[in-house]
């Protein structure tokens, strides 16, 4: 339903590029996360699927219709694509439901379809209040609803658990996508915290430096990531240089990058590859306990164990299933 | 899929494609609003070449050389007065506390309601043969020494003790908000309060007061009244020689050519001084300025010094006005004056309307055109305020003439008819060339509230299927009300208090108060013109004193 080909964008002329040449397609119905840090182009990236921003290349189809390219703009108007805003963008000078009524003032049924998304979001009570009387996590709702009744066929929201304190964010982060999921509406949603992207997309898109580097389900992101980048994004990785190969006896391919996951390597003698090491300081952190190691050859490294009775030297190894491996 | 290069992406074709993409009805609105502002510019720059004037020569032999010295002295002068009066006033009120100090902070804004004209007047008033400096001498028995002031520094002093408050006002801003850390971080080295003040606050506060100061010159060189009262040849009075004493329009063109010049290398050095600057935005770091505990008698020397602006800049000549007033109004107030403040208050009122929409309607198209290079020329709107009202007046007067003899001409070809002008010496030319000057002081407030709406509102309202033009009046107008409301009460008080456009380019039936106090003036008649300037001074004065509230309840 969303189709883009090597849309790129850069806001000085060439020089730098906030988006260079990505492209990808969305399936109808499904929740998608883009994930990048900042500076990644996520942000332009959906801005231009929007509308609000004119790409310098490639082109954008909404169901099987082009509207950005080179030579053609749809006004974002005309898009029939909701947006939560990161700020949530509510009008200051309107109550809830005005809020709500503006997109849809031309229905005929205005005010069913504001209570029925009022009800949705669980404001229906609230909807003479104005956005400044609400709590960020009520703004949030509103922002949604406003998004959604006009039943646009694409909704994007906007790094939309940012503005939220951790505790509110996991439960609304569930709240907001059970809504979506309830409504069937495609969703894309952006976002720089990998936990977020994990719990409810279908798919994730991964932004790095203005480019797509992998589009996939987050099961195979995990397991096979492309990059050192997007393996580290799950979590920490240690990289398999020729030196720490010889030290676990694991001769791998020479031709490609290798990693493995730090949770990834145990303390016993039962894995594939192992070695020796002494224990230079060790970090109780609750659940687990993290060493800080050194190998014989002298390289030090960091691995989480759930363990409590280190001794002060130990056997350290992994298996080859959970070597990742990447062509860089 | 190939990789397209950055190269494919920018040639010269594939630009051609997204700039027939991007262009739109704003651009074009954009281009013209800026086109129409910019005219009377151009109009002046093209005319240069139909050469000079038999008198150039006349003027350059034996009158240029004063023109550009007496402008020269009192851009120097004015500049000297106007940073003592400005910037010491504006760190004492901001620094000290002492009684009055309230008071006086507003009070002290309060000069730029009497236009400097019109303190001339008062000023020649008082020292006059005859006038009240004399009486005060004679009533106390004293013998009468009389100052003479109507020269080239007595017309600095009256400028600058006028003008000083856009010094003030921009430099009380930056002590205010900005000098609190500096002054924490010295004191904390140990640092004395008169060496944190010039080694410190003064070098970082200059971009700020240079901005006031820039205000200032053009208002010295925009100034007509005060230097004809007082008999100084300048560029302005000799753009008005040339143009109704000797009738030579093109003699007026060079000159305003040249004062242009001067405005423009003003503006450059404006920007050149502050190119290393960088705004930053402090919100939380910064506290307001606290105030230190002084002495008593240190508080009486501060509370005299501060004083002593106001007492010359507004006091005194407002109770010269007064007793003049008080002399005349029988005299001066009729029926016929009734009419002729409403006709001022009309012409004010129209102006402002169509000033703050021309504002908006720039502001909004740049916004809403999409090519950049279209919204950086939106900016030069602004300049207008740096020209001259008189050129500006003559700037105008070109192309009016011309469409108007363009117009009268095809109605005489096509319906053998001979019509007067149409525009030129109409209303249409006065409020065009109104715009123009006061385009700027409307568009800085607009533009400042219109900053403060966050981006993101308009796309919201986009993206929920409402089109920029919709959106502005559901969301954006009354988000920036605040803004328009300041903005036509700005320009409001800027038309009333106007001279040198107004005496250029009114229709002939039509008077101001601002017009005829300079004719009750020039005819000898100066306590006659106390009346209609007492007029003009109240109703700038109250706006004044709301806006100060509108603004501070924001």
């Amino acid at each position: 339903m969303v189709r883009i080909e090597s849309l790129s964008k850069s806001f000085d002329k060439g020089k730098t590029f906030a988006l260079k040449d990505v492209s990808f397609s969305l399936k109808e119905g499904d929740v998608y996360a883009i994930v990048g840090e900042s500076g990644s182009g996520k942000t332009t990236l959906i801005r231009l699927i929007a509308g609000l921003e004119t790409p310098d290349s490639g082109f954008i189809e909404l169901n099987g219709i082009q509207v950005s390219s080179i030579k053609k703009m749809v006004s974002p108007e005309k898009r029939n694509i909701g947006l939560v805003f990161q700020e949530y963008a509510l009008f200051p000078h309107l109550s809830l439901l005005d809020n709500i009524l503006y997109g849809i003032s031309k229905l005929k049924n205005k005010k069913d379809r504001a209570q029925e998304v009022l009800e949705l979001v669980g404001l229906a009570e609230m909807k003479d209040r104005y956005p400044h009387q609400l709590s960020g996590g009520q703004q949030q709702r509103v922002a949604l609803a406003r998004a959604l009744a006009p039943k646009p066929s694409l909704l994007i929201l906007d790094e939309p658990f940012s503005n939220l304190d951790s505790m509110l964010r996991s439960q609304l982060r569930n709240e907001v996508f059970d809504i979506i999921k309830k409504t069937g509406v495609t969703a894309i949603f952006v976002t720089h915290d990998t936990q977020d992207a994990l719990s409810v997309a279908d798919e994730i898109l991964i932004l790095q430096g203005g480019k797509l580097v992998q589009k996939d389900q987050a099961a195979n992101l995990y397991t096979k990531p492309t990059s050192v980048y997007v393996a580290s994004l799950f979590g920490n990785t240690i990289q398999l240089s020729k030196e720490l190969q010889s030290v676990f006896e694991c001769p791998l391919k020479t031709d490609c990058c290798h990693a493995i996951r730090n949770e990834n390597i145990a303390i016993n003698d039962e894995c594939e590859y192992v070695t020796h090491a002494t224990v230079l300081k060790k970090t109780f952190l609750g659940n687990d306990t993290q060493l800080l190691i050194k190998l014989d050859n002298g390289e030090h490294l960091t691995v989480i164990t759930k363990h409590n009775n280190i001794t002060e030297r130990i056997t350290i190894g992994f298996n080859s299933k959970d070597v990742l491996e990447f062509r860089e | 899929m190939k990789q397209a290069g950055s190269n494919t992406i920018f040639s010269l074709k594939n630009r051609l494609f997204r700039l027939k993409r991007d262009s739109n009805r704003w651009s074009i609105i954009t281009l013209v609003v800026v086109f129409l502002i910019a005219l009377p510019v151009i109009s002046i720059a093209v005319k240069l070449f139909d050469g000079p004037g038999e008198t150039w020569s006349h003027i350059v032999a034996h009158l240029l050389f004063q023109y550009v010295y007496n402008s020269f002295y009192l851009l120097v002068v004015c500049s000297v007065l106007v940073l003592l009066f400005g910037v010491t006033t504006s760190w004492l009120v901001s620094r000290f506390e002492f009684p009055f100090r309230k008071q006086l902070e507003w009070l002290l804004i309060l000069p730029l309601a009497i236009p400097s004209y019109i303190v001339a007047y008062a000023y020649a008033g008082i020292f006059d043969y005859g006038g009240t400096l004399e009486l005060i001498q004679r009533f106390m028995g004293l013998q009468f020494t009389r100052i003479d002031i109507m020269n080239r520094f007595g017309l600095a002093f009256v400028l600058s003790i006028s003008l000083f408050p856009y010094v003030y006002v921009s430099s009380r801003a930056f002590f205010l908000n900005q000098a609190n850390n500096l002054l924490e971080a010295s004191r904390v080295l140990g640092v004395k309060e008169w060496n944190s003040f010039f080694k410190l606050i003064l070098p970082l506060a200059r971009p700020a007061i240079i901005a006031g100061l820039i205000l200032v010159l053009m208002e010295v060189l925009n100034d007509y009244g005060a230097a004809t009262y007082f008999g100084v040849s300048t560029f302005t009075t000799g753009i008005f020689r040339s143009w109704f004493s000797l009738e030579e329009p093109e003699t007026a063109i060079y000159l305003s050519a040249l004062l242009v010049l001067l405005v423009f290398a003003l503006i450059l050095f404006e920007k050149w001084q502050r190119r290393h600057i960088q705004f930053t935005n402090s919100k939380s770091g910064n506290k307001r300025i606290y105030r230190k505990k002084i002495s008593k008698k240190m508080q009486l020397l501060i509370l005299v010094m501060v004083s002593f602006p106001v007492l010359f800049g507004f006091l005194l000549p407002l109770a010269q006005l007064l007793y003049w007033g008080f002399l005349t109004y029988s005299a001066v107030f009729e029926y016929q004056f009734l009419l002729l403040s409403l006709q001022t208050f009309g012409i004010a009122f129209i102006t402002a309307t169509f000033t703050v929409i021309f504002a908006t309607l720039l502001i909004f198209s740049a916004k809403w055109n999409k090519i950049g290079v279209i919204k950086n020329l939106s900016r030069l709107g602004v300049l207008g305020y740096a020209i001259p009202g008189a050129v500006v007046a003559i700037g105008v007067m070109i192309p009016t003439i011309f469409i108007d003899k363009w117009l009268i001409g095809t109605m005489h070809s096509i319906f053998s008819y001979t019509s007067g002008f149409l525009i030129h010496g109409t209303l249409i030319a006065l409020v065009y060339a109104y715009v123009i000057r006061f385009l700027a002081v409307a568009y800085n407030p607009i533009e400042s509230t219109t900053l403060k709406v966050s981006n993101t509102i308009p796309d919201a309202s986009k993206t929920l299927g409402v089109g920029n033009f919709k959106t502005f009046f559901k969301i954006e107008f009354p988000l920036i009300k605040t803004g328009i409301l300041s903005a036509f009460i700005l320009v409001f008080i800027d038309v009333l208090k106007e001279l040198p456009l107004t005496l250029i380019l009114k229709p002939f039936h039509i008077n101001t108060l601002a017009v005829k106090a300079f004719e009750y003036a020039s005819d000898e008649r100066v306590m006659e013109a106390a009346i209609p300037s007492l007029f003009i001074i109240f109703t700038a004065t109250i706006p004044v004193i709301f806006l100060n509230r509108l603004l501070a309840k924001n």
